[in-house]
């Protein structure tokens, strides 16, 4: 996956353009309200998006607690509802939490530090490939082994149907 | 716009009375120059003409993907039409002055013929003409490359167009010096670190570069939509702006890359003659292998991925905020399984 640019410039891009080349042209008082909507939209992304998972997954392993401490303060009460509450505990509150996802700028450093340091390697191999070392040539193609995949996987998540705009 | 192009047209003609501006539009696709197509109307004392033109204008310097003079350009087209018989429309005037159009611009005339080359192939109207059409297309690009470097290189404005110190002497130096711009401008291109399919396509060609062939001038951009056509011949060649001094397989490989990628067939044109290859090869005698095209392919994408790619940095890293160049990243992405497949990489069948 690429790093750079990062899934929030992208957004941010798109807020601009729309501020910047399509609302200044917009006549249609409706339109105009939409494009605006529109960024309002993408803005409430790009702030949820850094914090959706980790949100998610607190939110998850916190009712998992809430059902179990709910039903224990209920301990003792003769009645059909908190039977049910109890039974409900001993269901849903008995899921497996789930790991804290890890910080994602992390991540994204971490990747674009491993994919730096292939890049580096390449130029390497490529020293000594053209110095007549035979092994190069199945060390790159351990690197290549890796990347066409990524590769092909990339591509297929970021090609959107219709091809670009303006070529045909 | 019309004002500045009615002034223009006046200066261009002392004799007219007056200039009137009609139809004037912007001509979708294309995305390193604005194109507008409009007619001029010129009153003389002898009477009315009608001019159908062009308007090519530079994009701002900072968002250009390709940074080309249109006087180059200018001087080239009409190089070309005065000394071949390469078909390409007329080039009326360079307008270098900023002051006129906001940024350098050139004026041609506007060729007859049909721009939607995709009517020749897969069931379109005109498929009864493709393999005249194609046949004449690769005759033209034959007199292009056959035809005396010198004579097309005016001033040598060709030998080195984007500036990056390409030494034209000899093949290998041209091939020696065309990959130190490649891989030096790399730093200027990866936008991504996992871009580095790129890199490895620079080193790769360098380590199995094929045998020399005579340098030429190349178009630089041959591809499916760069020419018009009508009753089964090319009426103009067009699109000039990349076109520079280097190895004739260059025009064939980026061909071969982008009849793929538009869904056209011009490589298997004309039929009686085997394919456009064989009969570039009967035409030259160059006897061009696939293996050598495969090789150009690459080549030749490497050549237009640069500076698309460098332009994508300089978004990206917040020189400007051109929306377009934003855009151009999940193609740019899209685009290096086709590196990969081409390398061989492990996996990567397309």
């Amino acid at each position: 996956m690429n790093t750079s640019p990062s899934i929030d410039d992208l957004l941010a891009g798109v807020i601009q353009a729309l501020g910047d080349q399509v609302l200044p042209a917009l006549t249609d008082a409706k339109a105009q309200a939409t494009a605006a909507m529109s960024q309002s939209l993408l803005q409430t992304v790009r702030q949820l998006l850094p914090v959706y998972d980790r949100c998610l997954v607190e939110e998850h392993n916190d009712m998992i607690q809430v059902l179990q401490d709910a039903s224990a303060a209920l301990a003792g009460i003769d009645a059909e509802a908190a039977q049910r509450i109890a039974a409900t505990a001993a269901s849903e509150g008995a899921r497996d939490e789930i790991p804290t996802p890890p910080d994602r700028d992390a991540v994204i450093a971490g990747h674009r530090a491993l994919t730096t340091a292939l890049g580096d390697v390449v130029r390497d191999l490529d020293e000594l490939q053209r110095a007549g070392i035979d092994q190069a040539d199945d060390a790159l193609d351990i690197v290549r082994t890796h990347l066409g995949p990524r590769y092909l996987r990339d591509a297929a998540t970021v090609t959107v149907g219709g091809g670009m705009i303006g070529r045909g | 716009m019309e004002n500045a192009l009615a002034r223009t047209v006046a200066d261009l003609h002392p004799e007219a009375t007056s200039v009137e501006i009609e139809g004037f539009a912007p001509i979708p696709g294309g995305f390193s120059r604005e194109t507008y197509s409009f007619d001029a109307v010129v009153t003389t004392a002898d009477g009315q003409t009608r001019m159908p033109l062009l308007l090519r204008k530079d994009p701002p310097a900072t968002v250009a993907i390709l940074e080309t003079s249109r006087q180059v350009e200018h001087d080239l087209i009409e190089q070309i039409r005065t000394t071949t018989n390469v078909p390409v429309s007329r080039s009326v005037a360079p307008i270098m002055d900023p002051a006129v159009f906001g940024e350098a611009a050139m004026i041609l005339e506007r060729a007859p013929g049909n721009p939607r080359t995709s009517d020749l192939f897969n069931d379109g109207p005109d498929t009864d003409q493709v393999d005249d059409v194609v046949r004449h297309l690769c005759e033209s690009l034959v007199e292009l490359h056959l035809s005396d470097v010198e004579t097309l290189n005016v001033g040598g404005a060709l030998t080195d167009p984007r500036n990056v110190g390409i030494d034209i002497s000899s093949w290998d130096t041209y091939m020696d010096s065309t990959f130190e711009y490649y891989i030096s401008s790399y730093p200027d291109m990866d936008f991504d670190p996992s871009m580095l399919v790129i890199l490895d396509t620079f080193l790769t060609l360098r380590r199995t570069r094929p045998r020399p062939l005579p340098l030429c001038l190349v178009h630089g951009d041959f591809n499916p939509a760069n020419f018009l056509y009508e009753n089964g011949r090319v009426s103009a060649l067009i699109d000039w702006e990349n076109s520079r001094v280097g190895d004739p397989r260059e025009d064939l490989g980026w061909m071969m890359t982008m009849d793929v990628l538009s869904n056209t067939s011009v490589m298997s044109h004309p039929h009686d003659k085997g394919g456009f290859l064989a009969y570039y090869n009967e035409l030259t005698g160059f006897d061009v292998t696939m293996e050598e095209l495969g090789w150009f392919t690459l080549f030749g994408t490497c050549n237009i991925a640069v500076p698309v790619n460098s332009a994508i940095k300089r978004r990206v890293t917040g020189h400007h905020d051109e929306f377009l160049h934003l855009y151009m990243v999940p193609s740019s992405a899209a685009a290096l399984p086709s590196f990969a497949h081409l390398l061989n990489y492990p996996g990567v069948e397309l």
